[in-house]
């Protein structure tokens, strides 16, 4: 009788989000399983049978990999940051849409708080400066 | 063969997107899958969840095994619970 891990989708979640922004810090065979178990919902058995090694071994790599992330994000708290940005930044946008200001004038500051939200590939010479603010 | 129901990640980096999809056990990891027959979508507050309740209901009464994830998700969507009642009746 197979045990249910309690809140797998929680932790499914959780786990995929701390792979997105650390991906390329993991080993290959820890990403390998990472995918299998997390992005594609394989149990432990299935990718024992594909991998050749036993259920047993492809639990502790992916338990290891698992506190591998953890201890990232304890140490980097990449994906703690982006949520709070994330937050943040949705509520700056709730007020600015609020403000009596210019459409035109409003329009580049949500572009501007919709930028900060895009960690990734901000082109820094693409930020405009609106001055006088 | 065993067929299985489990969810498959999608979406962009950093805005992941999930399919409920029923596929079999030892398809490798190609993404091949026989049917998709809903989705989650974390992202949202609160998480949007959709489940073609007929399709769920009529793979779980031919057996198929649905993993811990989707199993939460069944659950929540109120799938299991008729699951089980339709089990009882029998």
């Amino acid at each position: 009788m197979t045990i249910h891990e309690p809140d797998a989708l929680a932790k499914t979640t959780r786990i995929n989000s701390l792979f997105d922004f650390y991906e390329p810090l993991l080993t290959e065979k820890q990403r390998t399983f990472l995918k299998y178990y997390f992005h594609d919902d394989y149990s432990l058995g299935e990718i024992a049978a594909e991998s050749g090694i036993s259920r047993q071994a492809v639990y502790e790599h992916v338990k290891r990999a698992e506190q591998v992330l953890e201890s990232y994000e304890g140490k980097l708290m990449l994906l703690a940051k982006y949520e709070a940005m994330q937050k943040l930044a949705e509520e700056l946008e709730r007020k600015v849409a609020a403000l009596p200001i210019d459409n035109v004038f409003k329009q580049k500051l949500l572009d501007d708080i919709e930028q900060l939200t895009k960690t990734e590939y901000i082109d820094v010479t693409e930020v405009t400066n609106h001055g006088g603010i | 063969m065993a067929v299985r129901i489990r969810l498959k990640r999608m979406g962009a980096h950093k805005a992941p997107f999930y399919r409920v999809v029923v596929s079999n056990s030892r398809s490798p990891r190609d993404g091949r899958f026989i049917e998709e027959i809903g989705t989650y979508n974390p992202v949202t507050q609160p998480a949007q969840v959709t489940i073609d309740e007929e399709k769920a209901l009529k793979w779980l009464q031919t057996g198929a095994q649905a993993s811990d994830t989707v199993r939460d998700l069944l659950s929540k969507a109120g799938v299991m619970k008729k699951f089980h009642e339709l089990k009882q009746q029998k």
